[in-house]
């Protein structure tokens, strides 16, 4: 009973489950916000709990509470699901990350296309939510994001797949494994492939210089432009869990995982990656500009295709690899 | 104090509209938001879209091309929501009181919480207004704001 019911419970539910991640989804925001305002020589939120720590929980807790508008003339069934798909598939995917120890609460072979998977899934619920609502920001926001999608999503593959030929596994836990047992990193075998993925992710998170879909300045609040209440609480929430994912397989597939250092526990190595990954997230965010959709396209496959093909063609000819 | 009336008072969102000013108070509403005054401090964000804001700071005098537009604004915002008048024209029209198009204060059109005078106010005015705004809402008895 306990081995088959409670531990699996607990461990779903607390640690490293359900509550632990959602903490750690507050506990980014916090760091990513305190970051910018600190690169910007501010002091960003201060007096939400020490050093506003809980700022990111008191916004969610009064987006839960106010009014729950739904205009007229949206979609109602996709504006009501929309949300709670885009906090429901990162949670999901972050399952499938091994925190703490070599293997991860779900994992199979193959579950790197899965989290691929959902990535792009998201990009896809994310059309939806702003097309259903016919909004004219909306709809203008949720095409860009369809669009940018086409530019990072092959080039973010291709610089998942390096680090799963170098261990000659597919599943994200086996990378991790890999990485533990010859003591090295794969960043250090393939720098190209990380900064590929790193560049990628942002376009993901939609952060500066990638936040084209919710262009504050030019259309209003882009695809969420119409999500009020607790359905922006949720796509708040949703993003941060995707920027805890993003930061979680960085770490997983490229710092080396949850590996044991001298005494420190396995977990604890694992978050101080995801701070790091957290940390250089910011900085990129804090010291570019946005681009326009058409540099970004264009970029993305004049520089970032090519680079991440020369990527492969390198691991193939036993560099790095 | 309660958790909900915490979280609400900590986390004040922004929208800024003018209704039709000389455009002195939006420059000053905008230094308020600028790193030197840095008022994510207090949880305050500008926000682009009404759906996502708790607080709308009007400035200017309400023309009578822009009364509907503030009604409508004002009605698309969630509640509980609240309103800061900055500048004298958004109090009473004050410079622009009896021109032909002007119907003076914010006040006569949508219910108004904190009031910041000056022409312009400056910017540490307009923080001290919106704090009197978090002090107001924490202070306040019934759960479902003004
Ligand atoms: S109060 Fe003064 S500065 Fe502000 S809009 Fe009116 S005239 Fe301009």
């Amino acid at each position: 009973m306990l081995d088959t019911v409670v531990i699996p419970l607990v461990m779903f539910l607390i640690f490293p489950g359900v509550a632990f991640l959602l903490a750690m989804a507050f506990f980014l925001e916090w760091i990513d916000r305190k970051t910018v305002a600190r690169i910007q020589r501010r002091y960003g939120p201060l007096h939400t709990g020490p050093s506003g720590i809980l700022q990111p929980f008191a916004d969610f807790l009064k987006l839960l509470q106010k009014e729950d508008i739904i205009p007229t003339g949206v979609d109602k069934k996709v504006f009501i699901l929309a949300p709670i798909l885009i906090s429901a598939l990162p949670l999901t995917a972050l399952f499938l990350i091994p925190f703490a120890g070599p293997s991860a609460l779900v994992w199979f072979e193959g579950d790197l296309f899965l989290i691929m998977f959902i990535f792009t899934l998201i990009v896809l619920v994310v059309f939806l939510a702003g097309y259903c609502t016919t909004s004219r920001f909306s709809v203008i926001g949720s095409s860009r994001a369809a669009l940018q999608m086409l530019g990072y999503e092959i080039p973010m593959g291709l610089a998942m797949i390096g680090p799963a030929l170098l261990a000659g596994s597919l599943s994200i836990s086996g990378i991790g494994q890999w990485q533990m047992d010859n003591g090295i990193w794969t960043v250090l075998l393939q720098p190209l492939g990380f900064a590929i993925l790193v560049t990628c992710m942002l376009a993901e998170l939609e952060f500066v210089p990638f936040d084209i879909p919710e262009a504050e300045t030019e259309i209003v609040g882009g695809w969420r432009t119409e999500y009020g209440g607790r359905k922006l609480a949720l796509l708040k929430l949703g993003h941060d869990l995707e920027l805890v994912l993003a930061s979680a397989l960085i770490t997983a597939l490229y710092l080396g995982g949850a590996q044991q250092i001298w005494i420190i526990p396995s977990i604890f190595v694992f978050l101080a990656k995801m701070l790091l990954v957290t940390l250089l997230f910011s900085l990129l965010r804090a010291v570019f500009a946005r681009m326009s959709i058409a540099q970004m396209l264009s970029g993305m496959w004049k520089y970032m295709v090519p680079l991440a093909i020369i990527q492969i063609l390198l691991i193939q000819l036993g560099i790095g690899g | 104090m309660g958790i909900l009336k915490w979280s609400r008072s900590k986390s004040p969102w922004l929208i800024h509209f003018n209704t039709g000013g000389c455009n002195g108070c939006d420059i000053e509403l905008l230094a308020a938001l600028t790193p030197k005054y840095d008022v994510e401090r207090f949880g305050i964000v500008l926000e682009g879209s009404p759906r996502h804001a708790d607080v709308m700071a009007v400035t200017g005098p309400v023309t009578r091309q822009v009364r509907k537009r503030l009604r409508r604004i004002y009605d698309q915002m969630p509640e509980p929501k609240f309103v800061v008048a900055i500048g004298s024209c958004a109090l009473t029209g004050a410079p622009f009181g009896d021109c032909y198009n002007v119907l003076g204060g914010t006040e006569k059109q949508i219910p108004v919480d904190v009031y910041v005078p000056g022409c312009p106010p400056r910017p540490e005015a307009i923080i001290d207004g919106i704090a009197k705004l978090l002090g107001k809402m924490e202070s306040s008895d019934d759960d479902d704001g003004e």
